[in-house]
Formats: C-alpha cells, sequence, structure tokens
C-alpha cells in the first residue's frame, strides 16, 4: 500500500504547524502499513495531481493566499481530475477558499478560485481568532480547534459541520462552517486540526483507503496521548461554552 | 479645564493605585473618558522614542532607558509594560503638571503592537524603533502582516524610524516613508550565522512585497539575515548603525567597527536589543562613550531569568512566553548550549494569563529537538496541556524513556524535591510560572 501526499505551498501557506496534519497522517497511516511520499509543490511547481492520493492546502496570510490562488490557476483541470478519480482533499484555514468560486479581498479586487463548488469569501478588515466546537454526523466526538480568519464564506450547500457551539462559521457566530462533498473536506480551522482531533483522522484514513480499494482494519487506533489532549481542550472549551 | 480635572484624577488614582498596589491603566482610562483628546492637548518632551515588534521591546526600552539616564536625561517610561493607550495614559498624565506639560526630557514607551495607532493618534513618536515581527499570540495577533497592516497607519511621516535592516517584513515600512526619514540597523555575517535556515518553520521563505522566493546570504536566527528578492528586488539595506563583529561563544561584539562590548547574556537576541538600543540612544544625541558605558556586561532587570533551588536541584526559570515559538526555541537553545547534565521541565497550564484560549497549535513551531542532547537527562511536561506536549515530542528525536509527563506540577515539584541533583531548567510562561515557583526557595 503506498500513497502520495501532495502538500500544496508548505514553506508558506502555513500559519501554524499546518505541516504537522501530514506527519499524523504519515505516521497513522504508517501503522497501518501505508508507506506514504509527501510531495511538496512550491508556487514554481507543477503540483503532481496525477499521483496524488490525498492533497493538502494550510493556511496563509491574506496576501499569500493570493499568491497561492495565482500559482493554483493553470492547474485547476488536473486538480479537478483528481478530485473526480476520488482523490481526498483537505483543504484547511483559508485555504478552503480557494475551493469556490472567488476570494474578494478588503480593497474589493476579486480573486478567482478553482470552482469547484459556488461558495464565495469576502474579506474583511476585521479578525476573528477564535476556539472553536465543531460537530458533524460524519464522525461521532465534536472537533476542536483555533480559527484565524477575516473572511465571511457565503453559498456552501453543504458544510463539513452543521453546527459550532463555540467559534466563527462560514457566515455567522455558531452557524455552519466548512465544506465536504465526497472526499473534498475544507475547514477553516487552523493549525493542526488532524493533530487535535483522533476522529476527523480517522475518516480521512477511511477515506483515503476506501478510495484506494485496501481493506480497512476494523480498528483505527489513535496515537498514544492524542484522545486525552482532544479530551481536555473539548471538556476545556465546553466549560468555555456553559460559562 | 476638562484636560486638567482628567490630568488632576489621573495623578490621585495613580497615588491611590501606587497605595494599594494596583493598576497602571484604570487612571488613564478614566482620564480619557473625561478628556478623550487629552494627550492631544499636554505638551510633551522634545524627544519621544516609542519601540514596537513582536519580541524585544521590554529589554529594549529598559536599556534605552538605562542609556538615556545615565547621559544625564530625565526619561519617563512604561516599565510596568502597561503598552496600550490607558497604560501610556497613565504614564503621560501622572508625569504632567496640572498646566499640561510633562515632566522629563524624553517620554519612552513600548508600544502593543496591534494598539499602536490609537496611541499615536493623539501624538506622534519622533522615534519609532521595529525591533521585529514575528508568530507570536496569534490567537489574538492574527499573523505577523496582520500586525504589519496594524503598526503602518500608526506611522506619521514625521516620525524617524529606526528599523530592522535584517527583517525583511519590519523592512517594508520604509517603502511608504520618506527615505531621510528612516535609519537602519543590523548585524554584519559573524561566525554564528548560518548558510542554512535553522528552525521549524521559515516566514522569509517569500517575499513580503510579492511573494516570489527569497534569496538568503546568511542567516542569524529564524527568518533574521541578509536577503534579496530576485523577482522583485526588495532587499536587506545598507546599515546605518551595525554590529561589525559577534563573538556569541565569547560574549563580545563591536558595533561600527569601533566600540566593543561584552555581553552578559549570550544570545544573538540580546544582541538585537542592544543594537536597537544604541541605535535610537545615538540617533537621539547620546555620548558613544557613555552608552557602552551602560551596555557593557549589561544585567537584564526585567526578571525573565530567575534562579532558586528546588531539592539538591539548582534551577534556572527561562520565561518564555506561550504562543511564541521563537521565545521558546530561543531558551531552548541556551540549555542545549549549557552542555552540563540536566533536566529540563516544560509547563504548560494557563496559554495566557490575559485571555482565554486552548490553543496549541504553536506547540508544533518550536524545535523541542534542540533538546535532543545527551546533556539533557529528562524531559517533563507538566501542565493542564501536558498531553498536547506529549503527542509534540512523539515527533521530536527525543527517545520515549527521557520523558516524563503529567498534569500536577506540584507532583512535579515534589518528584524533583525527592531525587536527583542535576541542574534544572524551567521553560514556562508568566501565566505559569508562580505555580511552579510556589514550591521552590528562590535565591
Amino acid at each position: 500500500m503506498e500513497l502520495t501526499i501532495v502538500h500544496l505551498y508548505p514553506d508558506c501557506m502555513s500559519l501554524y504547524g499546518e505541516y504537522a496534519n501530514l506527519a499524523v497522517l504519515r505516521r497513522r497511516l504508517g501503522a497501518m502499513g501505508v508507506a506514504v511520499e509527501i510531495r511538496e509543490a512550491l508556487f514554481e511547481d507543477t503540483p503532481d495531481f496525477e499521483r496524488a492520493g490525498l492533497i493538502y492546502m494550510g493556511a496563509g496570510t491574506e496576501r499569500t493566499q493570493k499568491a497561492a490562488l495565482t500559482a493554483l490557476a493553470p492547474y485547476e483541470e488536473a486538480f479537478k481530475t483528481a478530485v473526480d478519480r476520488s482523490a481526498v482533499v483537505l483543504f484547511t484555514g483559508n485555504a478552503m477558499e480557494a475551493l469556490g468560486t472567488c476570494v474578494t479581498d478588503a480593497d474589493g479586487k476579486v480573486w478567482p478560485g478553482l470552482g469547484l463548488a459556488d461558495f464565495t469569501s469576502v474579506e474583511t478588515h476585521e479578525r476573528t481568532p477564535e476556539d472553536v466546537i465543531a460537530h458533524t454526523s460524519l464522525w461521532d466526538s465534536p472537533v476542536v480547534g483555533f480559527m484565524n480568519k477575516c473572511s465571511v464564506t457565503k453559498g456552501v450547500a453543504t458544510p463539513l459541520f452543521e453546527r459550532l457551539s463555540l467559534g466563527p462559521g462560514n457566515e455567522e457566530e455558531k452557524g455552519p462552517e466548512g465544506y465536504v462533498s465526497g472526499n473534498v473536506f475544507a475547514t477553516h480551522l487552523t493549525g493542526p486540526v488532524l493533530v487535535k482531533n483522533p476522529d476527523f483522522t480517522g475518516t480521512i484514513i477511511r477515506r483515503i483507503f476506501a478510495a484506494n480499494g485496501w481493506e480497512l482494519p476494523e480498528a483505527i487506533p489513535a496515537l498514544p496521548y492524542e484522545q486525552e489532549a482532544h479530551e481536555v481542550t473539548l471538556k476545556e472549551l465546553s466549560a468555555r461554552c456553559a460559562g | 479645564m476638562r484636560s486638567i480635572l482628567a490630568v488632576l484624577v489621573c495623578k490621585l488614582l495613580r497615588s491611590i493605585g501606587g497605595l494599594i498596589g494596583k493598576g497602571s491603566s484604570l487612571p488613564g482610562q478614566i482620564a480619557l473618558k473625561i478628556c478623550p483628546d487629552v494627550l492631544g492637548r499636554v505638551k510633551l518632551p522634545q524627544h519621544i522614542i516609542a519601540v514596537t515588534g513582536s519580541n524585544g521591546k521590554t529589554s529594549t526600552v529598559e536599556m534605552i532607558a538605562a542609556i538615556l539616564t545615565a547621559c544625564g536625561k530625565r526619561v519617563v517610561y512604561n516599565k510596568e509594560g502597561s503598552n496600550q493607550i490607558e497604560g501610556v495614559a497613565t504614564l503621560i498624565l501622572s508625569n504632567c503638571t496640572l498646566g499640561g506639560r510633562m515632566r522629563g526630557d524624553v517620554l519612552l514607551l513600548e508600544s502593543d503592537e496591534r494598539y499602536a495607532r490609537h496611541t499615536f493618534r493623539w501624538f506622534q513618536p519622533t522615534h519609532l524603533v521595529i525591533t521585529n515581527l514575528y508568530r507570536d499570540q496569534l490567537t489574538r495577533n492574527g499573523h505577523p502582516e496582520w500586525v504589519y497592516d496594524a503598526i503602518r497607519p500608526a506611522i506619521s511621516p514625521e516620525t524617524l524610524l529606526v528599523l530592522n535592516a535584517d527583517d525583511p517584513l519590519v523592512s517594508c515600512f520604509a517603502r511608504e516613508h520618506d527615505a531621510g526619514k528612516v535609519k537602519w540597523f543590523g548585524v554584519d555575517e559573524c561566525p554564528s550565522s548560518t548558510k542554512e535556515h535553522r528552525g521549524i518553520y521559515h516566514d522569509g521563505a517569500r517575499c513580503p512585497v510579492c511573494k516570489g522566493r527569497m534569496v538568503y546570504s546568511c542567516y542569524h536566527y529564524a527568518h533574521i539575515g541578509h536577503y534579496s528578492c530576485p523577482s522583485c528586488g526588495h532587499e536587506r539595506h545598507e546599515t546605518d548603525i551595525t554590529v561589525t563583529s559577534l563573538d556569541l561563544k565569547a560574549g563580545r561584539l563591536t558595533i561600527d567597527g569601533e566600540t566593543e562590548i561584552s555581553l552578559a547574556f549570550k544570545s544573538i537576541y540580546n544582541v538585537y536589543n542592544i543594537l536597537a538600543a544604541w541605535s535610537v540612544c545615538s540617533l537621539a544625541g547620546a555620548d558613544r562613550e557613555a552608552m557602552a558605558g551602560v551596555i557593557n556586561n549589561y544585567m537584564l532587570k526585567n526578571g525573565r531569568m530567575i534562579t532558586f533551588r528546588l531539592g539538591d536541584h539548582k534551577g534556572v526559570l527561562l520565561t518564555s512566553k506561550h504562543e511564541n515559538s521563537v521565545a521558546y526555541d530561543t531558551n531552548l537553545a541556551y540549555i542545549a548550549d549549557t552542555e552540563k547534565p540536566c533536566t529540563v521541565l516544560i509547563v504548560v497550564d494557563a496559554i495566557s494569563r490575559k485571555y482565554f484560549t486552548g490553543e496549541t497549535s504553536w506547540l508544533w513551531d518550536i524545535d523541542f529537538d534542540q533538546l535532543g542532547c545527551e546533556h539533557v537527562q529528562k524531559v517533563m511536561l507538566y501542565g493542564r496541556y501536558c498531553n498536547d506536549l506529549a503527542v509534540r515530542f512523539k515527533y521530536t528525536h527525543i527517545p520515549a524513556d527521557k520523558i516524563e509527563v503529567g498534569e500536577d506540577i506540584r507532583t512535579a515539584a515534589d518528584g524533583l524535591k525527592e531525587s536527583g541533583d542535576e541542574d534544572l531548567y524551567v521553560i514556562t510562561c508568566f501565566s505559569d510560572r508562580d505555580k511552579l515557583l510556589a514550591y521552590v526557595d528562590r535565591d
């Protein structure tokens, strides 16, 4: 079992610790007998979407995100072809916005996205860095994490999280958040969201196995301390909600 | 009239606050309510020096104050670090005559990078030092470019900018400023600089102007070094005030090829703080010899390093701001350099003392592999977020049998008290340090 992960723009689409999402995937898949190769693509490179079993892009600054949109534009077709053959896609932070039709920056300039879905994002001069508890029907436990965005995303028909009990949603506080369609997952959560949420990682792993026709073992165990770290944060954030 | 009342109320509250040992921002807050433009009405001294940036503000301000005081100037500054507008108002107004004239020759301000534009709405600094911009408290600050955009509107065209030439993002402040009103400080290539970037992430990988790939001829630390962008030409500016030679191991540096300074704390960060302080003081007319006299072997008083005993252990607490990977990396490098057998205790219990967050992503930006050296015998990970630390350490090369994980800080202290006599280094933040210091004997 071999998996190629394409990591888009790791040198700069990285607000903090995004690389750890792939480190944990590599570690957990490795424990399940999958040899993972991570191929990094910089702005100057042609991303190897043809071989990609998973495509990842993390959060960047607003200016870096625009450079990423520009760099990615010539490869729109190759990206969509990968999605059509069920490659798993995970875009976190403002990388999510690249999947929509466009991003309007705070000066009003419109930047085209990949157009995988009909949603649009508009940046503002206000930032909402906030802790998040998010709920999805795709797996059991709530997702915890942090959002660090300055945009509003409208028109998501299929959000990844139906509701939040803490934090800003796509359009409103505690509203639906993220985007999911088939094997494409996107959320504005920043940083190592897969490290902090072993069940989210488990779902990504299941999708990778299914897309490749590999036989899935009965259990997909989390790594030591991961579950405990998740629970402590969930407890802390839940107490915050209640208070 | 309102401004006189504001000054009076501020002074009164300040002295009551002083008596009960409380509050440096409340008097200013109330004074601003009484007279919102009071800071625009008072007469300020000839020199108003402000220091902003991610790291090193407090230390730089302390050294500027020491130098200028030694040069015979009366310096009024916010040593309590209340660096938002209310704290600044308290400082200014409590040092004012009822006629609205501030006493002192120099007003020296550590300025919060996000709120500078509020503070400098009513008056403008004559000199603004910008030390560096990097990932710091992103749960409040967003990211370094966001902070850059927050500082920019605070800059008046009349202000003399004193910029770190070695920081590619800080250098951008000069792009829209009169070139005659910018002075640059920087460090020449030296034995401790490297050709390759070190650290987990590289915020200088891309040009802040055009996002092209940046080229470095040398790095001093993180993204601080000698850079140029082949795409748009953004490059390190020639420096006006320069560390022309630096021997970190020996703890010696030379400024502008003529003044030798010994370092009490042998770190590159200390070098930049000294250089920033030196630069602005010389621009404000301080005498070179007097400056050297103060800064030579200068021991910072701001208490970020605390020595103590715990059982038979000699302990050093290295205050490291949570959510600030550069601060952590600095202290990890310090421990790696000690080369004596030691135990390291890292405590992450409350991420901030000022606000709530459960955010621990920043742990992934810290280069904990620096502790992967033989003399570090044990690494203890404690506090509420010990599991997050433990997960992070699973991705270092430090063997699992050297690592101990626990939530209760008292258990860590008791264990250390009972056994061992190796040196102990504690890495933690202001928010958590007293939780350990409660169990030690301070030196």
